[in-house]
């Protein structure tokens, strides 16, 4: 049935269509619709499990235990609580266990501007928590892709045997479109459970989880490997190499807009759908998944463009990225502070490409009280 | 030598032998706690495939590792979470979270209110030896006021936390205190604690001679159990709290309520135990029976005590019965006193 849906029941309707059997969470917005709309589903459907925590450090560790006793589990947050979950999203990176994890983005860092978008977790997505590790995370612009990311997410953290990240943002999040759920669900690639649940191992071979290096394999299988170098090295480029693998099986992303402009314009998410009124002058590459980062595919085209230019709701965080990949010069439009705006990218865009700073003129603090909104936004 | 020492016991099955000597320091009290545990698992039939254990970071972290049991060794404090939602997604196993104070009361601390709240279906042991040994030994949550650790080199000034009033707090949890020197006891309070249908912990005072008990005036881990044969008495039948160095298990108030692990309402009004699950190796038995099979063990046991080890270990290896031992050996298997 056509119907208007909001991004953040997408994802939710997304994870169930991809198999996902229990969500724990804990309230925080833009994020809190997917709680509200996992807790109104499990009340229908008892074999959906569902958890309040008392915190996002026990949805992350729940959606972990969750997961190695064999069901496909997620959790939905924001910033704050996504920096909360990050030594669990390392665990989950160090053990290998199958999970999503989704972050609804808002302006931080710390409780920052809870209702405002924002694109600033990139980094945190791709380095928040201890050690080396290689993610993968993918990232929507709309409730209809919402739904099929989620799906991808799920199959990607499947195959990869690891934490998948889904990002979204307020706008995302809260976005409403006419699309029909289940249409969307329809013949959809689902992946199976890639982890024996626990209490089914190979006979006589208990399985022991643990976050600290354990040989697995081998006359000394079970026993820690705390101080070998050479065990270290086999187990993470094992992961690393399987992550890239199942990346490339999803390198999911668009190029279009007017393709034969002269100046690229590199975005994603609601930056994307924010900037469309562009279209006419620039080309567009959005990332779909972004890490990790899509380099060879941004090769291939980076060469027919005179200038670069990635425009994000964060300080130049995917633009790093951009440059080391390219080796050339990438140019910032950051809309900061919640402004996501046509207006902000369009001034970004011109004031960057005439040889302008990416920092924004600011006018000076006023001197009377600002009228406040009545929402307390904006 | 472990593997003779441990020969004559069935309990032994539940145990990575192979990997002994553990990594733990002579005369902790963890093992001691292992021992026990993996007697109540062989007593009670349970086994890999239907018994997980969970444990946290710290010394006692590490008993996950010797089990014959699929475990998960998780980071700091973070057993209840890992463990609440694992029993939510297979009601129909049991869930054995061991730790440390450390990790249960402090850092973990805030799960442990909230998994009480909620009432998951867990089973609780706590190794509670009031100091972080790991680490060399600072001040943990249950540390006495004045004890003088690594990090309150002038005495704990914080009161310790208290365990029982937190798990008391709810009207369907059971809390169990014991010893490691009250082995018999730990014993029945671990099988009560698992039989137990809601969340049970074991609060189980131990020895830390090496990072703590030295620096507070004991010269062994013997001395330590004495001390703790001296002074924890048990409680009597009818207590509904314990005293300071009372040992028992304190039922809730409300007697078998529903565990709801997170779980949808109508999910709780159905039984959501699988009852069309093959029946597992843990058949339903009245207390009567309970109690006639503990006293039959610890008969045998006894008897086994009278033995020479080299026949222990023949009797353990089933090459001869225990009652032509015995006979051989003219002890009367009536003579336990």
């Amino acid at each position: 049935m056509r119907r208007l849906t909001q991004g953040n029941e997408a994802v939710f309707r997304g994870a169930v269509a991809a198999g996902a059997n229990y969500y724990a969470g804990y309230p925080i917005s833009p994020s809190t619709e997917i709680l509200n709309v996992a807790s109104g589903w499990a009340a229908q459907h008892p074999e959906f499990r569902f958890l309040q925590a008392e915190d996002e450090i026990a949805s992350a560790n729940a959606i972990i235990g969750a997961s190695l006793a064999g069901a496909k589990a997620f959790t939905a947050t924001s910033g704050p609580g996504f920096s909360l979950m990050q030594e669990a999203v390392g665990y989950a990176q160090k053990v290998g266990v199958p999970c999503v994890f989704v972050n609804v983005q808002r302006v931080g860092p710390a409780t920052g501007m809870p209702t405002m978008p924002g694109q600033g977790d990139v980094m945190q997505v791709r380095y928040g928590s201890t050690g080396d590790y290689s993610p993968i995370a993918f990232y929507p612009n709309g409730v209809a892709e919402a739904f099929r990311v989620t799906v991808e997410a799920f199959n990607a953290a499947e195959e990869s045997r690891s934490p998948v990240v889904v990002l979204s943002d307020t706008f995302v999040g809260h976005l409403n479109e006419v699309v029909d759920l289940d249409e969307l669900a329809e013949g959809i690639r689902v992946a199976p459970r890639t982890i024996p649940p626990l209490g089914q191992h190979e006979p006589g071979k208990p399985r022991f989880f643990a976050g600290v290096l354990m040989y697995e394999h081998g006359p000394n299988a079970g026993e820690p490997a705390t101080a070998d170098a050479d065990e270290y090295l086999r187990q993470f480029y094992d992961s690393k190499h399987r992550h890239a693998e199942v990346a490339s099986r999803y390198a999911l992303f668009e190029h279009g807009w007017n393709v034969d402009a002269s100046v690229l314009v590199i975005c994603y998410g609601i930056v994307s759908r924010v900037a469309a009124p562009l279209a006419a002058d620039y080309a567009l590459f959005r990332p779909i998944r972004i890490h990790p980062l899509l380099a060879d595919e941004i090769r291939a085209i980076a060469d027919r463009y005179e200038q670069i230019v990635c425009i994000e709701a964060n300080d130049g965080q995917y633009a790093d990225m951009v440059e080391l990949a390219l080796r050339r010069e990438v140019k910032r439009v950051p809309l900061l502070g919640g402004r996501v705006s046509l207006e902000a990218a369009r001034d970004g865009l011109a004031r960057v490409l005439s040889g302008g700073p990416s920092e924004p003129p600011i006018p000076p603090a006023a001197l009377e009280p600002v009228e406040r909104s009545p929402l307390g936004i904006g | 030598m472990p593997e003779q020492a441990l020969a004559e016991l069935d309990f032994k099955r539940r145990l990575k032998v192979d990997l002994f000597p553990t990594i733990w320091c002579p005369g902790c009290g963890i093992g001691t706690i292992m021992i026990q545990l993996a007697m109540v698992l062989d007593e009670m039939g349970l086994d890999e495939t239907n018994t997980i254990i969970v444990t946290g970071i710290g010394c006692t972290g590490r008993m996950g590792s010797y089990l014959k049991h699929e475990s998960v060794y998780t980071l700091h404090g973070r057993t209840l979470p890992v463990a609440e939602a694992i029993k939510a997604v297979q009601p129909e196993m049991h869930v054995i979270v061991v730790s440390g104070d450390g990790d249960m009361a402090s850092i973990g601390g805030n799960h442990l209110i909230h998994a009480i709240r909620r009432n998951a279906h867990l089973t609780v042991l706590c190794n509670n030896n009031e100091i972080y040994g790991l680490t060399g030994g600072q001040t943990g949550p249950t540390t006495p006021t004045g004890t003088k650790t690594l990090s309150s080199p002038a005495g704990n000034p914080s009161t310790p936390i208290n365990l029982q009033g937190l798990v008391r707090n709810s009207p369907h949890a059971l809390y169990a205190k014991t010893t490691v020197y009250h082995q018999l006891h730990m014993r029945n309070a671990i099988r009560e604690a698992i039989e137990h249908d809601g969340f049970a912990f074991v609060d189980i005072t131990s020895q830390c001679i090496e990072n703590n008990g030295r620096r507070i005036g004991f010269a062994s881990a013997n001395e330590m159990l004495t001390f703790y044969r001296k002074t924890y008495k048990r409680a009597a039948r009818d207590a509904v709290e314990l005293a300071p160095f009372e040992i028992g298990v304190l039922y809730p108030a409300d007697g078998q309520h529903p565990a709801t692990n997170g779980s949808p309402v109508e999910a709780i009004a159905e039984p959501s135990r699988a009852p069309e699950a093959e029946p597992k190796a843990h058949p339903v038995v009245d207390d009567e029976e309970k109690a006639r099979r503990r006293a039959e063990s610890q008969r045998r046991l006894a008897l086994m005590q009278k033995l020479d080890p080299a026949v222990k270990l023949q009797v353990a290896k089933g090459e001869i019965t225990l009652a032509d031992a015995l006979r051989a050996a003219g002890i009367d298997p009536e003579s336990v006193d």
